[in-house]
């Protein structure tokens, strides 16, 4: 009986020095905890409070620099999807079937997400869909013909002077941000930093030979939330269906 | 068809005649480019059922039409749970039998369902919907 106390108090003890490694590693702030997008958004999206000391917004995503025709046929569907949908009659979506985002549509925070420091790992989890990535650090990256294909693909990272690098590749080829098109090959490059104790940057860069001329840059950000708790959002109601003649999002309505 | 009664159309036209467009940003799950974003009714009904789910939140109230006599059955759909919980709203706040006074945007091909913008319940409380659905433009 003493003795598993003892053992339990070792076990204890040793996790606690485990997370305080985890929290404090290298003397940085730890990025664990619930996050929100930044700026803040409307009713029921967060917190609607904010932060101490603002910061510039981050600037809208950029068109994707797609390789010919590419490039233009994705603006004729861009054009062709607004125009369906200023007529009240939306295209069918991944989202309406209830697929998650994937990266790296998933770290745009549509709802809040709570990233979790354990050692040799980092966890995302994003409430809306209950989406879950997973980013191991220190260990060699996994090389794009050895990953399968998967909605969060396979990330790799390590920190860098108080930033966290990330590397994903192996993501789906419907997993996609703005509609972009992208190859097995595509490469994401993530580099999150803490800008002020409240507010965390998420520098994104997307590489693909094969349908891109250059990076696709942008940056993300998001803002502590401290004390919120990730709600449960599993798509167990999904009223929505492809109208079979019209193909758009229709609402079943009896 | 005539998908609305003629006092819900009255007001239909009054409001669609302030020329007020209403963009949205796209939500989690799907647009809401099907409903009428640029029209609001305003009904009483009762409650005849509250599912509290996801990927959204339904009621489904019955509105009687003054004209004719009749009840119309509306479903009305909201947003997540998680939005509807910060926004205020509790899981279990409605029930069938309850009077409630809402106002929405209609779908735009008559069909008797619509987008949450208000809920008031009997005891005066109101309710919004979240950001995306955006809020009440009329009182």
């Amino acid at each position: 009986m003493r003795l598993g106390f003892l053992v339990l108090t070792a076990v204890v003890a040793a996790g606690a020095i485990g997370f305080a490694q985890a929290t404090r590693s290298a003397g940085r702030s730890t990025i664990t905890g619930s996050w929100e997008a930044y700026p803040i958004r409307g009713e029921g999206f967060g917190s609607g409070i904010q932060p101490k000391t603002p910061v510039t917004p981050p600037k809208p995503i950029p068109e994707p620099p797609l390789r010919q025709p590419h490039l233009d046929q994705w603006r004729a569907l861009q054009a062709h999807d607004a125009e369906l949908t200023r007529k009240g009659l939306p295209p069918a979506s991944s989202g309406m079937a209830c697929a998650p985002q994937g990266m790296p549509g998933v770290m745009q925070a549509t709802f809040p997400m709570e990233i979790l420091e354990t050692p040799g790992q980092v966890t995302i989890i994003q409430e809306a869909f209950n989406q879950v990535r997973r980013i191991f650090l220190d260990v060699p990256p996994v090389a794009p013909e050895d990953a399968d294909p998967r909605f969060f693909g396979h990330s790799t990272g390590r920190w860098e002077n108080g930033t966290l690098v990330v590397n994903t590749v192996g993501v789906k080829e419907v997993a996609r941000v703005r509609n972009a098109p992208h190859s097995a090959a595509m490469r994401i490059t993530e580099r999150l930093r803490l800008l002020n104790p409240e507010i965390l940057e998420n520098q994104i860069t997307v590489e693909d030979p094969e349908y891109l001329t250059a990076p696709w840059k942008w940056t993300w950000m998001y803002k502590r939330w401290p004390g919120y708790r990730i709600e449960e959002y599993v798509c167990e109601d999904n009223r929505y269906f492809e109208d079979p003649e019209l193909r758009y999002q229709r609402l079943k309505v009896n | 068809m005539r998908p609305f009664p003629d006092r819900v159309l009255r007001l239909l036209l009054a409001v669609a005649a302030t020329g007020l467009v209403l963009s949205a940003p796209v939500g989690a799950h799907h647009s809401f480019a099907p409903y009428e974003s640029t029209l609001q009714v305003k009904m009483v009904g009762t409650v005849t059922a509250f599912k509290w789910a996801n990927p959204h939140v339904y009621f489904e109230i019955d509105v009687p039409d003054g004209t004719s006599g009749a009840t119309k059955h509306w479903l009305i759909e909201c947003a997540s749970t998680s939005i509807l919980n910060r926004a205020g709203w509790k899981f279990n706040m409605l029930k069938p039998g309850d009077r409630v006074t809402v106002i929405v945007s209609p779908l735009r091909n008559g069909e008797s369902a619509a987008l949450l913008k208000q809920l008031t319940l009997a005891d005066g409380k109101k309710y919004g919907n979240g950001a995306v659905a955006g809020p009440a433009t009329i009182e």
